[in-house]
């Protein structure tokens, strides 16, 4: 994988609830492959709680090869919100707080046709200690599928096994050490703790 | 080519071999048709031959 790249303000219900003004076009930024994670089902992500709150922001993924999407997972864009908010009020770069271990977390990526062909319709759904947190569908993102692919091939080089995280919906909130995860979307089901100490 | 570049292409090379296992293995051939992935198989391997003899070099 040559990179992760991540759409923000892409649900509008998100962009509100962030009190935060809608962009014309979603925003990009770039996360590192160091930052990605495949956690095993029943396993624990270790994650550095001494930096700060860290908010989970549940997505679709696609995986890319030659600029089609081959599969579709679900992604946990972690972020250090304290971090980023004091970053964004100095009018700074947000990638400290969106770039530290284990910071993109991803399920299995299931190939395309293990997926109903209007997956765009499917729910997805985040739940925490049994809570759900977040739920949407890519239906109700301001950039769907195939414009989300134009629009990063704009701006970026893509390259076969990357990754996009496609936005997050409303509901973002805090991760707690010892929190139950458990994320579905179509074929997935995935569950793992996130622990301070591994 | 420099080598850093041939290196760089190696590697998304060897990627691009990965994917082609993954599409193989789960016969996930919906998006990407068996025959295109074959013909991708025989372009790959034959500039990863290439590449890597010229980056033994």
């Amino acid at each position: 994988m040559d990179k992760i790249i991540c759409l923000g303000k892409n649900y509008l219900d998100h962009t509100l609830e962030m009190k935060e003004k809608a962009p014309e076009r979603p925003v990009l930024f770039i996360k590192p492959p160091s930052t990605f994670v495949e956690p095993k089902e029943n396993s624990n992500v270790v994650l550095p709680w001494k930096r700060g709150l860290i908010h989970h922001e549940c997505e679709i993924v696609f995986k890319l090869y030659k600029k089609n999407i081959i599969g579709l997972g679900l992604g946990l864009d972690l972020t250090l919100r304290d971090v980023q908010k004091k970053l964004k009020e100095n009018g700074h770069p947000w990638e400290i707080a969106k770039t530290f271990k284990n910071s993109a977390i991803v399920t299995p990526i299931k190939g395309l046709r293990d997926f109903p062909k209007d997956w765009q319709d499917c729910l997805f759904t985040l739940k925490v200690n049994g809570d759900i947190r977040q739920e949407s569908k890519l239906n109700n993102a301001i950039m769907k599928a195939d414009e989300i692919i134009h629009y990063v091939d704009e701006f970026f080089p893509l390259c076969d096994g990357d990754l996009i995280f496609t936005g997050t919906p409303s509901g973002v909130g805090p991760l707690n050490p010892n929190d139950l995860v458990e994320m579905s979307f179509g074929p997935i089901l995935h569950s793992f703790r996130v622990v301070e100490i591994g | 080519m420099d080598k850093r570049q041939l290196s760089h292409d190696i590697l998304n090379m060897l990627e691009r071999l990965r994917i082609m296992h993954d599409l193989a293995k789960d016969q996930n051939f919906t998006v990407i048709k068996k025959e295109e992935v074959l013909s991708d198989l025989e372009e790959t391997l034959h500039k990863l031959e290439a590449d890597l003899k010229a980056l033994i070099q």
